[in-house]
C-alpha cells in the first residue's frame, strides 16, 4: 500500500524541528581536538593505516561519489573528507612522523568544524568510492572514523545529535518506546494478528524501528504476517525492539554500544538463535558487524536482515509466494545491506518469486548508487540540497530501466525516495520488499 | 674525489641503503600498527577476498570506465611503460647484472624499449597535467605529489637524454637523479608501489568476509 | 588579438627575403688555373661522367664519397637558413614587446559570472601539446643554434653532451607531438571551421584597424589561423621528423634533404607563431589563460572577445546554469552551513 503522503510530510516537518531539541555540546577548543585525536589513535590499525598510506591523490574516488558527480564540487572528493585523519596519521603515528611533523600542519579545532559538513552533510558512507579506488582505499570506513572523532569532539550536526541524545538518554527514538510499540501491536491484534511480545523463550527475536511504527506501518504488519505464516517461534521485545542506532549514525560510540547491548542482552535472554533486522539500512551493520566487536566476543546468535531472511526462506522453498501480475521493477540495493553487507541475491530471489521482472539499473549490485539520503543525512537540515542531488541521479538510474516501480529494503532509502518523488512529482512507485511479500501471503492468520 | 666517483660510489651506497631501509621501515610500521580482530561471524573467507582485491582492482569497477578514461589510459600507459623500462631496458639489465644481482635476463629489443619510453612519457605527462588541471586533484594534491611526479619525470628524461650511451656526463646525470629518487622514495607517495598491495588486500579481505566482491 | 595580423605580415616578409636570397648566384672567378688534384676531386665528387663506384657497405648512397647536393644544403643551412631563422625568432619577440608597450594588455572587467569554455580533456590535450612542443622547440633550437651560441660560449666539450642529449630527447619526444597534435586536432577542429566573419576579423587585424572589436565565434580569425597553421605545419613537421628519425628507410638522399628543409622551416614558423600565441594567452589578453587553466572564463571576457559565442551561450541558458551551480557550491561552504549546525 502506498505511504500516506500527508503523514509523510508531517513526519518531515517534525524532523525539521529536531535541531531545536538538541542539547548544546560545548567544550573548550583544545578538548575537542584532543578528543578527536584520541579516537583517531584508537581506530587506526594496520588496515586503515595501509589505506591512508596507499592513497596517491589520483582523484578517482570523486568520480564515484554521487555528490561530486552531481555537483562537480571538488570538496566532495571522498578522500578529501579524510584530510584531518590523514594528517593525524602522518604527524603522530606514521612511519616518519618526526619528519612529517616539520611539514604537516597539526589539526585545529577549526579544521574539525570545517570538516563537519564534509563528513556529515555530504557523505552517506555509501562506499562507492571505496570500490572505485584503484588502491583499494576503504574511504567509507574512514569517514566513519571521522564521524566518531567529530562526535567525541561534540560536533555532531544538531538534528542528528538531537536523536542521538534522545536514544542515549531515554532509549527512545522520536519519542517511540515500548508503549508506542504496544499501541502498534494492539492495532495489529485488533485486526486479527497474533503478535508474540516479550516471550521468555523464542527462536527468533524480531526487531522493528521507529520508522515502521510511525510511518511504514505496513512493513511491521508484513513482518508479523510472514513470521506467523512460516510458523516461526518468534517474539518482539518492548525493551529492545529498536533496530535504528543513532549512536552509529552520528558516530557516538557509547550510544551505539548501549543500543546494541540492549538487543544482545534480550536475544541471549530469550535464547534466540536469530535476530532479524527490519528494513533499516544501518541497523544491519550495527548488529551484524559492529556489535560483536563492541561486545568483546562473538555473538551466540545470527543476525539477518529481513530481506536476507525472506530470500533464504524463498530459496530454501519454505516460503511460497503468490505471484501477481508480471510487471517490471528495479531493485535498489541499500548501501549498508548490499555493498557493506553482501546481501544481493536474496532480495532478488524474493522479487522473482513474486513473479516480478527485475531490471537492473545502469550500475547495480556492488556499484549501485546511493539513494542520496542515507547515514543520517535525512536528519540533517543543511544536507537537503545534497539529498536532492542524490535523488536526481538515482532517478535517472531508475528511469533508465523503464521499470514502473522501485523496490528497496531500507526505510531510510525509502524516505529519501519519497521526499524526492514528492518534490518532482515522480510517477514511479516506491515499494518495500517486505510489504510486497506481506501482500503475497494470506493473512491475518495465527501461527499455523 | 671527483663528482663522478661520488655519484658512482658512496652516493649510490647511500641511496640504496636509504631506499631499502626506508621501504622496510615504512612497511614495518604499517604492519606493526596492528590488526584489529573482527569478532563478527564471517559470511565468507577473507583470503579469497584479499586475493580478489589485489587482482580485481587492476580493472575499473562496473560503470566507472567512462568517467575514468583519462586515468585508465594515462595510468596504464605510464605504469606499463615505466615497468618495462625499469626492468627490461637493456642498459638497466646490464646495470642489475653488474651492480646488483650478478645475473641478467633477456632485455627488450631497442624498438620496444623506445616504445615503452614513449608510452611512459605520454602517460606521466597526462597524469600530471590531470593533477594540475582537474579541480579535484588540484584540491587534494600536495607538494609531495608534485615532487614525486617531477622526480619521476626527471629520472625518465635524463635517462632518455643519455640514450646514445656516448657521454659519461649524461649517464652520471641520470644516475644522480635516480639516486635522488631512491632517497626520496620511502618518504613519499612513491611508496604506493609497495603499499598498494597491502591496501588492496586489506580492503579485499574486509569486504570478502562480508561476502562482497570488491 | 591584432598582434596576429602584424606577426603574420612580418613572417611573410622574412620568408620572401629568405627565398630571394637563395636565388642569388655566387660570383664567378676570372682566370682558369688547373689544379693538379682536380681530376681526383672531380671523380670523388662525381662531376661530369662519374665512374661507377662500388662498396660493400649496404645503405642509401653509401657508394658516394661526397654528396654535392648535401654540401650545398649544408651551406644553405648554415649561411642562410640559420641566419634568417635567428632574425625571425629574435624579431617576433621584439615586435611583441613593442606592441605590448604601445598597446598594453587588453583589460577585463570581471563580471564574476563564469562560462565553461574548455572541459578537462580540452585542457589536458592543449597542455600536453604545449609541453611537448616547447620541449621540442627548446631541444630543436639548441641543435640549430648550438654551434653558434653554445660552442663560442661554453666550448665544444660542453656542447657535445648537450647536443647528444638534445638529439636523443628531440627524437624521443617527436612522436609524442604527433599524438598530441592529433588529439588537439580532433578535439578542436569543429570549433575552428572557417567562417566569413573570420576573414573580416583577420582583415581588421583583430581590431587593430577599423576601430571596434570585430565579431568572433568560439574562436576568432587569429586563433583559427593559429590552429590551421599548427595543423598543416605541425603535420609537415611530424612527417618530416619521422622520416629523419628513420633515415635508413628513406627512399632517397634528396628526400632526406627535403625533409630537413621542411622540418626546419615549419618548425621555425610554428615557434615564431607560438610566441604570438603565448603572448595572447598570457600577458596580451586578460582573462584568457583562465580558460585553459580552470576551464571557465568570465562572462565579460566572452562578450568582449567572442561575442557570437557569448550570445549563443546566453541563448542556451548556459550562463544561468553555471551560475546556479556556482551558487550551489557557495552555499555548501562551511560558512553557510553554520545555520544548519546551530
Ligand atoms: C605555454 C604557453 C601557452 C599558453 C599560455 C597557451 C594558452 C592558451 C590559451 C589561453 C588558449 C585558449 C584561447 C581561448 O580561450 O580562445 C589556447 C588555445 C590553444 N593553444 Fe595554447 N598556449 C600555450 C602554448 C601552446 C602551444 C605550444 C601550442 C601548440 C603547439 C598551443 C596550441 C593551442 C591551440 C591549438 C589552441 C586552440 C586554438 C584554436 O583551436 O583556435 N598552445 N592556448
Amino acid at each position: 500500500m502506498p505511504v500516506d503522503m500527508n503523514l509523510f510530510r508531517g513526519f518531515v516537518e517534525q524532523i525539521r524541528q529536531l535541531p531545536a531539541m538538541a542539547q548544546p555540546t560545548d567544550m573548550p577548543d583544545p578538548d575537542r581536538v584532543r578528543a578527536a585525536k584520541a579516537v583517531f589513535a584508537d581506530k587506526l590499525d594496520a588496515r586503515l593505516a595501509s589505506h591512508l598510506d596507499a592513497c596517491v591523490h589520483c582523484g578517482v574516488c570523486a568520480e564515484a561519489c554521487h555528490y561530486y558527480v552531481q555537483s562537480g564540487d571538488p570538496r566532495y572528493t571522498p578522500i578529501h573528507k579524510l584530510e584531518p585523519l590523514m594528517r593525524y596519521w602522518r604527524r603522530e603515528k606514521g612511519p616518519f612522523a618526526w619528519l612529517q611533523r616539520l611539514i604537516t600542519r597539526d589539526i585545529s579545532e577549526q579544521d574539525l568544524e570545517d570538516w563537519q559538513p564534509l563528513v556529515y552533510d555530504s557523505c552517506t558512507e555509501c562506499g562507492r568510492c571505496s570500490f572505485a579506488c584503484p588502491q583499494g582505499v576503504d574511504i567509507a570506513s574512514m569517514v566513519g572514523v571521522m564521524r566518531q572523532a567529530l562526535a567525541k569532539a561534540g560536533l555532531i550536526p544538531a538534528g542528528l545529535r538531537a536523536v542521538e541524545q534522545e536514544q542515549g538518554s531515554r532509549g527512545t527514538v522520536f519519542g517511540v518506546g515500548g508503549e508506542q510499540l504496544m499501541e502498534a501491536v494492539e492495532a495489529l491484534r485488533a485486526r486479527g494478528y497474533e503478535v508474540p511480545v516479550d516471550k521468555e523463550q523464542a527462536e527468533v527475536l524480531v526487531l522493528s524501528s521507529t520508522l515502521d511504527i510511525l510511518l511504514f506501518t505496513d512493513a511491521l504488519e508484513s513482518t508479523v504476517k510472514v513470521m506467523n505464516h512460516l510458523g516461526v517461534d518468534w517474539s518482539i521485545h518492548t525493551c529492545a525492539f529498536e533496530g535504528a542506532n543513532f549512536g552509529m549514525l552520528s558516530g557516538y560510540e557509547e550510544v551505539q554500544k548501549a543500543a546494541s547491548e540492549r538487543i544482545i542482552r534480550e536475544a541471549i535472554g530469550c535464547g534466540a538463535r536469530v535476530v532479524i533486522i527490519p528494513e533499516c539500512g544501518h541497523a544491519y551493520p550495527a548488529m551484524r558487524w559492529d556489535a560483536a566487536n563492541e561486545h568483546g566476543e562473538p555473538l551466540p546468535f545470527d543476525v539477518m536482515a529481513i530481506s536476507e531472511f525472506l530470500g533464504r526462506e524463498v530459496m530454501a522453498g519454505r516460503l511460497k509466494l503468490k505471484s501477481g501480475q508480471r510487471r517490471p521493477v528495479t531493485y535498489h540495493d541499500p548501501c549498508k545491506i548490499g555493498r557493506h553487507g553482501g546481501i544481493f541475491d536474496e532480495p532478488r530471489a524474493v522479487l522473482e518469486a513474486l513473479g516480478l521482472e527485475v531490471r537492473e539499473m545502469p550500475v547495480h549490485h556492488e556499484m549501485n548508487y546511493c539513494c542520496g539520503g542515507g547515514a543520517g543525512l535525512f536528519l540533517i537540515d543543511s544536507a537537503k540540497k545534497n539529498r536532492d542531488l542524490g535523488f536526481d541521479l538515482k532517478r535517472e538510474q531508475v528511469e533508465a530501466t523503464g521499470a514502473s516501480s522501485l523496490v528497496t529494503a531500507c526505510g531510510s532509502c525509502r524516505l529519501n525516495f519519497l521526499a524526492g518523488a514528492d518534490r518532482v512529482h515522480w510517477d514511479r512507485g516506491i515499494e518495500s520488499l517486505v510489504e510486497l511479500v506481506g501482500e503475497a501471503i494470506d493473512g491475518p492468520g495465527g501461527a499455523s | 674525489m671527483t663528482v663522478a666517483e661520488l655519484v658512482d660510489g658512496p652516493l649510490w651506497t647511500v641511496a640504496l641503503t636509504v631506499f631499502v631501509a626506508g621501504v622496510a621501515w615504512r612497511l614495518l610500521v604499517l604492519i606493526a600498527t596492528g590488526w584489529k580482530r573482527d569478532l563478527s561471524h564471517p559470511r565468507s573467507g577473507s583470503l579469497g577476498g584479499a586475493i580478489r582485491g589485489v587482482v580485481g582492482r587492476f580493472l575499473p569497477s562496473q560503470g566507472m570506465a567512462g568517467r575514468l578514461r583519462l586515468h585508465l589510459v594515462a595510468g596504464y600507459l605510464f605504469h606499463l611503460g615505466l615497468f618495462a623500462l625499469l626492468f627490461f631496458a637493456a642498459p638497466h639489465v646490464d646495470f642489475y647484472r653488474d651492480r646488483l644481482f650478478g645475473f641478467d635476463w633477456t632485455p627488450l629489443p631497442h624498438w620496444a624499449f623506445i616504445l615503452a619510453a614513449e608510452a611512459a612519457f605520454l602517460g606521466l605527462l597526462m597524469l600530471w597535467l590531470n593533477r594540475v588541471l582537474n579541480p579535484v586533484t588540484r584540491l587534494i594534491s600536495e607538494s609531495g605529489d608534485h615532487a614525486a611526479s617531477v622526480l619521476t619525470f626527471l629520472v625518465m628524461l635524463t635517462g632518455c637524454l643519455a640514450l646514445a650511451r656516448s657521454h659519461e656526463t649524461l649517464r652520471l646525470l641520470h644516475f644522480f637523479v635516480v639516486e635522488l629518487f631512491m632517497i626520496y622514495f620511502p618518504f613519499s607517495r612513491l611508496m604506493h608501489s609497495f603499499t598498494f598491495l597491502l591496501s588492496r588486500a586489506a580492503q579485499g579481505a574486509h569486504y570478502g568476509r562480508r561476502g562482497v566482491r570488491v | 588579438m591584432n598582434a596576429y595580423g602584424l606577426l603574420w605580415g612580418l613572417l611573410l616578409a622574412l620568408l620572401s627575403t629568405a627565398a630571394q636570397a637563395q636565388n642569388d648566384t655566387p660570383p664567378q672567378s676570372g682566370i682558369w688555373i688547373p689544379n693538379p688534384g682536380a681530376d681526383l676531386w672531380k671523380a670523388v665528387r662525381q662531376r661530369g661522367q662519374p665512374e661507377p663506384s662500388t662498396t660493400q657497405v649496404q645503405g642509401l648512397d653509401s657508394n658516394q664519397l661526397i654528396n654535392v647536393a648535401g654540401e650545398k644544403f649544408r651551406d644553405w643551412r648554415r649561411e642562410r637558413f640559420i641566419r634568417y631563422a635567428a632574425y625571425l625568432l629574435a624579431g617576433v619577440p621584439v615586435v611583441i614587446l613593442l606592441f605590448h608597450m604601445l598597446h598594453g594588455a587588453m583589460k577585463l572587467e570581471p563580471s564574476g559570472r563564469k562560462l565553461l569554455r574548455f572541459d578537462l580533456y580540452d585542457r589536458v590535450a592543449h597542455w600536453l601539446l604545449a609541453t611537448v612542443f616547447l620541449f621540442l622547440a627548446f631541444t630543436g633550437l639548441l641543435l640549430l643554434f648550438g654551434r653558434f651560441v653554445i660552442v663560442p660560449w661554453l666550448g665544444l666539450d660542453a656542447f657535445s653532451p648537450i647536443a647528444s642529449a638534445s638529439k636523443e630527447g628531440h627524437n624521443l619526444f617527436g612522436p609524442l607531438f604527433l599524438v598530441a597534435l592529433l588529439w588537439v586536432f580532433l578535439r578542436f577542429v569543429a570549433r575552428n571551421l572557417p567562417a566569413w566573419r573570420d576573414i573580416v576579423w583577420l582583415l581588421k587585424g583583430g581590431g587593430a584597424f577599423g576601430g571596434k572589436h570585430p565579431s568572433a565565434g568560439f574562436f576568432n580569425g587569429g586563433e583559427k589561423l593559429w590552429f590551421w597553421s599548427l595543423a598543416v605545419f605541425g603535420l609537415l613537421l611530424s612527417l618530416s621528423g619521422l622520416l629523419l628519425d628513420f633515415p635508413s628507410y628513406a627512399p632517397s638522399r634528396e628526400l632526406l634533404v627535403l625533409a630537413l628543409v621542411v622540418h626546419g622551416a615549419a618548425a621555425v614558423i610554428l615557434v615564431a607563431f607560438s610566441f604570438g600565441h603565448i603572448y595572447m594567452g598570457t600577458a596580451g589578453v586578460e582573462g584568457t589563460l583562465e580558460g585553459m587553466r580552470d576551464g571557465t572564463v568570465d562572462a565579460n571576457w566572452a562578450r568582449q572577445h567572442h561575442d557570437q559565442w557569448y550570445a549563443e551561450m546566453v541563448r542556451e541558458g548556459r550562463l544561468e546554469a553555471l551560475s546556479e551551480a556556482q551558487e550551489n557550491r557557495a552555499e555548501t561552504t562551511t560558512g553557510q552551513l553554520e545555520e544548519g549546525r546551530t
